[in-house]
């Protein structure tokens, strides 16, 4: 492990922190008006106190029933962001996730089919701007790919 | 991340109205925002140790002089504060971003709306309490727990986070139910 993130003090660190609304709002503000999603919105019912994103499905084939994006982002830096894609005869998950475990480094991913833990060990960027826009850049991949034969 | 499966995969008709996903806003736009305020905006947010300007800089990918000056604005408006004089460091005051938050919530909500929240909310925490037995979530070690009770550090980790926050949720909301004024977390309100 590197990074700033390590040098605090690790009484929130490695024991959990609570989520850190300020950067949902900042998170919100810029993705809120993008043509990508239809909604954007914070503490859904199902998920309290994360940020959901829903894909306007104009970027999905007829297969795709639904695609959301959920953030979950803590005051130590810690976070879970995860893609989920409905079908008619199933699901397809992604998460990439940065916090305490002894099934993986504190960097990691839970890819499809299962999503299952362990996962696989990553390493994301430092900052959480780039680790968004890593991940939305992954997930622009996978839309691409279903217009291509 | 994999690729859909072939069957998932547009049908020669649907290929024909293809998006376009060049005409989007290209990604780390979006994330970064428009304005170098932003650049320093998000920077501050994440500053939980005492952190200099030249370092300020960096993270934000601007210069020295515009961090200093930023700081500063930043410092008059609550967002950080200062800690140390020489050299001059700078934390995310998290009390005034409660503080902030508190005011919109009495913006948001009726009073009786407040209750409510602040009803439902407690119910959480006694559930998270009773889950735990534990008083505060601070009283938990997540992996003494989650050795204690066979479950997943994860599994554990996502509770406790989410105690937290409901801890987080509850002080905020009776903040926003005090009538008297005293409430100004020993912030200057901004102008």
């Amino acid at each position: 492990m590197s990074g700033r993130r390590d040098d605090i003090p690790s009484s929130g660190d490695g024991n959990g922190a609570p989520i850190d609304l300020d950067r949902l709002d900042a998170i919100v503000e810029r993705l809120a008006t993008d043509e990508r999603f239809t909604d954007v919105e914070v503490q859904p019912e199902y998920a309290p106190d994360r940020l959901m994103c829903r894909y306007d499905l104009g970027f999905y084939p007829q297969s795709v029933q639904s695609a959301r994006f959920t953030i979950a982002w803590f005051e130590n830096g810690d976070f879970s962001l995860h893609y989920h894609e409905e079908h008619e005869d199933g699901t397809f998950d992604h998460r990439w996730d940065r916090h305490l475990s002894t099934h993986n480094s504190r960097d990691h991913i839970h890819p499809s089919p299962s999503a299952s833990t362990p996962g696989d060990d990553a390493s994301h960027p430092e900052e959480w701007r780039d680790v968004m826009s890593m991940v939305l850049s992954e997930i622009e991949e996978r839309q691409q790919a279903f217009w291509t034969e | 991340m994999e690729e859909p499966r072939p069957e998932l995969k547009a049908d020669p008709d649907e290929r024909r109205d293809a998006p376009d996903f060049d005409e989007l806003v290209p990604l780390e736009e979006l994330v970064t925002g428009d304005r170098t305020r932003d650049d320093f905006f998000d920077a501050v947010l994440g500053l939980d140790s005492p952190t200099t300007a030249s370092d300020v800089a960096d993270l934000a990918g601007h210069g020295v002089d515009a961090a200093r000056e930023y700081l500063e604005w930043f410092e008059r408006l609550g967002v950080v504060a200062q800690v140390t004089d020489s050299p001059a460091t700078y934390e995310r005051n998290q009390e005034y971003l409660n503080w902030r938050r508190v005011q919109r919530l009495r913006d948001q909500y009726t009073e009786d709306e407040l209750i409510d929240l602040l009803e439902k909310t407690a119910e959480r925490d006694e559930a998270f309490a009773e889950e735990f037995g534990a008083e505060f979530p601070d009283a938990v070690t997540i992996t003494a727990h989650a050795a204690h009770i066979d479950r997943s550090i994860e599994e554990v980790w996502r509770d406790v986070s989410a105690w937290k926050t409901v801890r987080r949720r509850i002080s905020l909301l009776e903040r926003a139910l005090q009538t008297d004024s005293n409430d100004t977390a020993g912030q200057r309100t901004t102008a």
